[in-house]
């Protein structure tokens, strides 16, 4: 795919600086004209139209692993990257993904059997993000509207901004995208995260460098960025304005959310404790802008001036409302994988767990469905890629011995949880597999059912 | 007069597509990266057998890692003989965005590698199971190839203590 790409540049430059020449030979003046492609081919020698016909053969040439087109359409989530997806309350799966630099809407009434023709969420098209740490996200509320946020890469220096749209008839049409940070710097706004509450306020965070870009003017050092949120009390009409959360962060980590009360949510991500110490903060926010009960939610020592691209997972549990979290770290003090459940009344983190402290072992993905909770990650062995499942019945106290849910010998994505109310599925992308949608925990769901 | 006039144009057109195949040989070779795949990391460190080497990974996607191209970028100049070899893990497909970060800090002339397989993580395996992924991360090779590994960005100190012969720095 990444090769038809490049081909297909290669092959539209050549065309440019062709148009380009002949014009310029032909009129004397060095100007655009346009021209048809095939009238441009046909003017020039046989070589020219080799050289042509080798390019257009080598841009349409696919290889055994990638998506089938023929079969899918020119866009499906098997051929695009990065997927999210959810339920609605209707029992109907949405997900969105990114194709071609366009964010796309598909759903499915049979669980990932088949899905719908996809729709364009950016009619025009923009750099959205599409890597593990960076993917668009996916929200139906109970009134139908669906909501989608991503990161559009501005420039290759780390910057970007964070965009929303949303669509109000069902996923037939999607609003013009919208820039939720407000401050119109062209700096870094990048990792975004949604979560709707009970009360219907919709939360957008992120990772934002306006801060360490008002410190350099003041020539103040400033280490990492800032974590920043807006809210929407609206069905995301309207946006509040930016609140930041804590200067600092780490600038290249995806941030965890989780309910905290009916309209609150308790967020989760790395903070650079001191100078270098990259280690995980939480903190709860309100509708209103106020952060509260910050605290610290890892102890690993982790003393790195780099970026570890690996960000927490969280979930409320259902038993005793304390937030289990899930987290990468290569740390003084631990190394590789870890559970642990906070509590913010204690305000520490209980039960501690190595979950897998084997090389190569990271993103773990926590959920929780009937009183039990499960946590799934990505592990290398030498040869694949697993993703790997443990649970654990008694709140995060103990854990069962894993197993492997699938593995792969190509690239693939992180592995996510999608909750439903009978059950959890996993939602992994990979090269060599597509797009897998499985229900892997819960009541039977046909042949698919795993237990 | 107009079937010369003909003739000097097509001469002219074929001459300016022959320059352009020039060019497009020019454009596909503006770089010097080269495609890193699971058999790369052996292939570098046989190119330098019986020596010792730094080799730095980086992408464009951490801001850490342009602190240390900028100071490796100057320390080169200081040493121009210094060995060093870059490999980036981002695609190789976006070669374009990397080659601009090298152009900022002088380091496109250095050996220099990108990531050419999505299955990063048998890439980074190959390299170092023990890496996980991130960056800046450097690895320095002595002489019989020992290896001594750091996270983050490099410092001077550590590049006095890894290399045997003494550096020049600003």
């Amino acid at each position: 795919m990444a090769r038809q790409n490049f081909l297909r540049e290669f092959f539209i430059r050549s065309l440019t600086i062709q148009l380009l020449c002949r014009t310029f030979l032909e009129g004397g003046v060095f100007k655009y004209k346009a021209i048809n492609v095939i009238e441009l081919i046909s003017s020039y020698s046989k070589t020219a139209v080799a050289v042509f016909s080798i390019l257009l053969l080598s841009t349409t040439a696919v290889s055994a692993n990638e998506c089938d087109t023929s079969a899918q359409g020119l866009t499906s989530v098997d051929c695009g990257a990065t997927p999210s997806a959810t339920f609605d309350q209707n029992g109907r799966l949405w997900l969105t993904y990114v194709q071609d630099q366009h964010v796309y809407v598909s759903h499915s009434d049979d669980f990932g059997e088949s899905y719908s023709p996809s729709v364009v969420v950016n009619k025009i098209p923009e750099d959205a993000e599409h890597n593990g740490e960076n993917r668009p996200k996916i929200i139906v509320d109970a009134d139908s509207n669906i909501f989608v946020s991503w990161t559009k890469k501005t420039s290759p220096r780390f910057t970007g901004e964070i965009r929303f749209s949303r669509s109000t008839d069902g996923g037939d049409t999607f609003e013009t995208p919208r820039t939720i940070n407000d401050d119109e710097l062209f700096t870094g706004h990048r990792f975004e995260s949604l979560f709707l509450t009970e009360s219907g306020h919709m939360y957008v965070t992120w990772v934002d460098k306006r801060d360490l870009e008002a410190n350099i003017e003041l020539g103040k050092d400033y280490a990492g960025a800032a974590v920043y949120y807006a809210v929407s009390s609206d069905q995301g009409q309207t946006f509040s304005q930016n609140y930041r959360v804590a200067n600092n962060s780490c600038e290249c980590c995806r941030i965890a959310i989780a309910p905290r009360g009916p309209e609150n949510i308790a967020i989760l991500w790395r903070q650079i404790f001191g100078v270098t110490t990259r280690d995980h903060a939480i903190a709860v926010l309100t509708p209103d802008g106020k952060t509260m009960e910050m605290g610290r939610a890892s102890y690993d020592d982790w003393q790195i001036d780099a970026c570890p691209h690996h960000g927490p997972s969280m979930v409320q549990s259902g038993k005793s409302g304390d937030y289990h979290m899930s987290w990468f770290t290569n740390g003084d003090l631990h190394q590789g994988i870890y559970y642990a459940r906070y509590s913010f009344e204690k305000a520490s983190p209980e039960d501690v767990y190595q979950v897998d402290g084997s090389a190569g072992a990271g993103h773990p993905y926590l959920a929780e469905y009937d009183q039990t909770l499960y946590l799934v990650w990505k592990a290398f062995d030498g040869q694949q890629s697993q993703i790997s499942l443990i649970k654990s019945i008694d709140d995060g106290k103990s854990w069962s011995v894993s197993e492997i849910l699938r593995s792969t010998s190509q690239g693939s994505d992180h592995p996510l949880i999608v909750n439903k109310d009978d059950g959890l599925f996993l939602s992994w992308h990979s090269d060599e597999h597509g797009y897998v949608f499985e229900k892997f925990a819960g009541r039977a769901l046909g042949l698919s059912y795993v237990e | 007069m107009l079937n010369s006039s003909l003739f000097q144009r097509t001469k002219c057109l074929d001459f300016c597509v022959a320059s352009l195949l020039v060019l497009f040989s020019v454009a596909a070779q503006a770089d010097n990266f080269k495609a890193f795949t699971a058999d790369s990391f052996q292939e570098i460190k046989s190119s330098y057998e019986g020596e010792e080497f730094l080799l730095g990974l980086w992408s464009v996607d951490c801001p850490p890692c342009l602190v240390e191209l900028e100071f490796m970028g100057k320390l080169l100049e200081l040493n121009p003989n210094l060995p060093y070899v870059l490999v980036s893990t981002d695609p190789i497909e976006q070669r374009e965005y990397s080659q601009e970060f090298l152009e900022d800090f002088g380091l496109t002339e250095m050996e220099s590698w990108m990531f050419a397989d999505s299955f990063v993580e048998k890439l980074r395996f190959s390299i170092d199971a023990n890496w996980y992924g991130e960056l800046p991360r450097s690895y320095f090779f002595d002489n019989e190839h020992e290896m001594k590994s750091h996270s983050g960005i490099i410092s001077r100190e550590l590049l006095s203590d890894w290399f045997s012969s003494s550096l020049k720095f600003q």
